[in-house]
């Protein structure tokens, strides 16, 4: 018997999600995504000045905004055809780098945790820590009330398989409590050369405008101490147990396992990065073409070339169908579905974020320090680079950039020169064309600039990481890769099903991004 | 009274005392601050938003966010935090739609009228949410600049339609106590000082024409700015990294209402202006605007440039 089984709102994500699977003998034999907000960002950008595109774009997302400007700077550097100088790569580093961990964290801890954890065993707890005795009071407090939502927001939640082991309950929820705060000094560190987390206003093309002082150098370390103590210790511990606890979900939300990325993390040249960019196809690896990309429309809320695959840049409008037109495709048995577009690589579906990163840069060869930890993991829990795009390892391979990240922040501050401006100034480019490439936690970004004869913004184009990652079917009628993640899934209860709200959440979806 | 809740209200105090607004309230007057029984109930939904407003308001800093939902605010839903998901969250919409009533409701992002389809959950339009759930709630607050003043789901070559909260409350002929609070992102002090001011004294604080707090608002960032002095002066800032006045290079310091230049962001770490970027006006009503980074001597336009 078949049974239809929709999640809507998917919560812990950034945006507005809906997915709809069917199910059949207790397994996903079909599944849609659906991102359901639309604002219309990247063509009302044309007319303004070139240089508002990095303010403008990193308020796509309020929680990877400095993917965003990275890669608007970026795109508008290559259109100059300039780099900046090693204290303004240093001070990008120092700003993208802190708040990629502030996400990592953000994302396992605020997000996903409790996907695992029991929240509902600390009502056993025992001990002397402030913060566990305040939640277990709270806890009975409200289970005790006559309120009709007790112990929301914590509750009510799928009731489900939770994590047995409590000690480890105990152990992530206290550190649960204690990231919070950390994710806070983490923001105060973006904010010390970013001027404000979220949406950091000093990242422009030519640099980073603040000049760095020793105070704020040494503020800046003083800060790093206790995040890099809970990185190294409580993430990794947290992540590595919840690995073996949920040991089958490596072998869940796999999907076709195709993975993209790009250069991300350079070194103060510009020339190197720590991540390496490319795409592994069934297995094999090969360097990154971006002319390799195109999206499509064609089960996307839009009326402009739906049928064609449509490289960057190459049309200034994207125009939404009107509220009759919608209804009408939503009823449809093929009609359109989401607000997302697909975009594809050589015609395949690809899966980007911190699996990309890790398993990409693996092949790649280019960094030690990601093949001895990735050999060391693997080793000691019994895994293979194939296990990796799975549930699990997508959480394992978010530590595994986390740890790499906090190395490099380390050697970039160290080598920062104090009271030096990292900043060149040139004119914005008159009827110029940019690309800018990096990579935002959830994955692969990228935005493409053209501008007009006086520096305004001629057009602009953003393939966003969870548009990978969460496309609606194209002209070929491939299914998105989260659609691939969740078919075959199965499931115990499709009154709450957690494996496929553990798939989704696993790719970290940015549904804000994803449409923009 | 325990000492780990006098510990708790101690470091509210101090929230109190970083917004200015110590005269309102004394420490004594706090001690009977929220309890279990008159906490109030908060609802937060996201519109045409980022999110970012709801991650500004996890940085909150004298107390931990899980103290404010544990002994601040029973926080009914909000979508990044709640572990209820899909039909569950319908559930308790619905429930506080036809059986509730009295709680805060919180909008973060844009109401796309034109295009309702632009915004959904639960396959309804959140122009649909809002009209159910407004009535019912005592109050609202409209996070960050896009619920309060338009912003960015309403910048100029944008389709949907965008209303702020209060244009959508007009256009519905919905009468509720409203607090508009721009900033991109919301500032966290705000909302946890609008709650407290409301919680305490029963009212919210004295609000100006745009439904902004007057304490936070009233004044602009150029008039409270480091380089004041420059400015009466004339030392213009030519290029980045100069000292001086950073008119020239485009701030919006002066049309930019608020309080960054006193409070800062990010626990007072830094501000936009002292980090050498001219202010980018992300709490004004014109925000964002066509040049933002002003090369010294571009010629072209910096007023609101757009045909309106």
């Amino acid at each position: 018997m078949m049974t239809r089984c929709v999640v809507d709102p998917m919560t812990r994500i950034e945006g507005h999600l809906r997915f709809v699977t069917h199910i059949e003998n207790q397994v996903v034999i079909d599944a849609q995504c659906s991102a359901d907000m639309f604002r219309g960002i990247e063509k009302a950008l044309i007319g303004y000045d070139a240089r508002v595109a990095q303010q403008v774009t990193q308020r796509i997302c309020g929680v990877c905004p400095y993917g965003h400007a990275e890669a608007a700077a970026l795109a508008l550097e290559h259109a100059m055809n300039l780099r900046p100088n090693a204290n303004g790569q240093r001070l990008r580093n120092l700003i993208v780098g802190s708040y990629h961990l502030q996400d990592y964290l953000l994302h396992f801890y605020a997000l996903c945790a409790l996907d695992f954890i029991d929240i509902t065993a600390v009502l056993h707890y025992q001990g002397q820590d402030a913060g566990l005795l305040t939640v277990r009071d709270w806890v009975k407090q409200e289970m005790a009330s006559a309120k009709v939502f007790p112990a929301a927001p914590f509750l009510p939640r799928y009731e489900a398989a939770y994590c047995h082991d409590p000690t480890l309950n105990l152990s992530a929820i206290r550190h649960y409590l204690e990231a919070l705060p950390i994710m806070a000094t983490l923001h105060r560190m973006v904010a010390l050369f970013g001027a404000k987390a979220p949406h950091p206003v000093t990242i422009e093309a030519g640099g980073v405008t603040t000049i760095p002082s020793l105070d704020s150098i040494i503020q800046f370390r003083t800060w790093l101490i206790p995040v890099a103590a809970f990185i190294r210790g409580a993430f990794r511990d947290d992540v590595t147990a919840v690995a073996q606890a949920f040991r089958p979900y490596f072998a869940e939300g796999r999907g076709a396992g195709h993975l993209l990325s790009y250069p991300f993390f350079p070194d103060a040249t510009g020339a190197n990065h720590a991540f390496a960019g490319g795409a592994t196809l069934n297995g094999q690896y090969q360097p990154l073409d971006i002319n390799k990309i195109t999206e499509d429309s064609v089960r996307s809320y839009y009326s402009d070339q739906p049928d064609r695959h449509v490289k960057p840049l190459s049309s200034r409008h994207l125009t939404p169908i009107d509220w009759a037109q919608f209804n009408h495709e939503r009823a449809q048995p093929n009609g359109k579905y989401s607000w997302a577009r697909a975009p594809r690589y050589g015609g395949a579906v690809m899966e980007v974020g911190p699996v990309a990163r890790i398993v990409n840069t693996y092949h790649a060869g280019i960094n030690p320090a990601v093949t001895s930890l990735v050999n060391q993991y693997n080793q000691a829990l019994g895994l293979t680079l194939a296990d990796y795009p799975s549930v699990m390892g997508r959480h394992l391979a978010r530590l595994f950039n986390a740890l790499l990240i906090l190395d490099r922040l380390e050697q970039d501050l160290e080598a920062l020169v104090p009271d030096q401006l990292g900043f060149i100034e040139q004119p914005v480019p008159r009827n110029a064309q940019g690309v800018g490439l990096t990579e935002a936690t959830r994955g692969a970004l990228a935005h493409w600039i053209a501008t007009d004869d006086q520096g305004y913004i001629q057009n602009y184009e953003l393939i966003v990481p969870t548009t990978w990652n969460i496309s609606p079917r194209d002209a070929s009628n491939q299914p998105g890769a989260v659609e691939q993640m969740l078919i075959g899934t199965r499931i115990q209860n499709s009154a709450a099903p957690i494996e496929l709200t553990r798939i989704v959440r696993s790719t970290d979806p940015c549904i804000a991004c994803s449409v923009h | 009274m325990n000492s780990k809740r006098r510990q708790f209200i101690q470091r509210l105090w101090q929230i109190i005392v970083a917004a200015g607004a110590a005269q309102l309230f004394n420490f004594e007057e706090l001690l009977a601050a929220p309890t279990a029984v008159n906490r109030p109930r908060l609802l937060w939904l996201h519109g045409t938003s980022c999110s970012g407003c709801s991650t500004a308001f996890l940085d909150i800093e004298q107390v931990s966010i899980v103290e404010i939902l544990t002994q601040f605010v029973d926080v009914i839903f909000h979508p990044d935090l709640s572990l209820a998901t899909g039909e569950q969250v319908i559930h308790i919409l619905d429930h506080l739609t036809h059986h509730e009533d009295g709680f805060i409701l919180v909008l973060e992002g844009g109401i796309p009228i034109k295009y309702p389809h632009a915004c959904l959950m639960g396959e309804r339009p959140m122009t649909d949410w809002i009209t159910q759930l407004a009535p019912r709630a005592s109050m609202l607050i409209a996070a960050g600049t896009c619920a309060a003043l338009g912003g960015i789901p309403k910048m100029n070559g944008t389709v949907t339609g965008s209303m702020t909260l209060r244009e959508f409350l007009q256009y519905k002929n919905i009468n509720k106590p409203l607090v508009a609070l721009p900033n991109c992102p919301m500032k966290p002090e705000h909302i946890v000082y609008v709650l407290l001011h409301q919680l305490k004294l029963g009212q919210l604080p004295e609000l100006d024409e745009l439904a902004r707090p007057i304490k936070f608002f009233e004044r602009t960032i150029h008039e409270r700015c480091i380089y004041y002095a420059d400015f009466q002066e004339r030392r213009y800032a030519e290029r980045i990294g100069d000292p001086g006045c950073l008119l020239k290079l485009g701030c919006q310091g002066p049309v930019t209402h608020n309080d960054c230049m006193r409070f800062g962001h990010n626990h007072n770490t830094n501000t936009c202006i002292r980090s050498g970027h001219p202010c980018i006006g992300c709490a004004s009503e014109r925000f964002p605007r066509q040049i933002m980074l002003h090369r010294y001597g571009d010629r072209r336009a910096i007023h609101n440039e757009f045909d309106a």
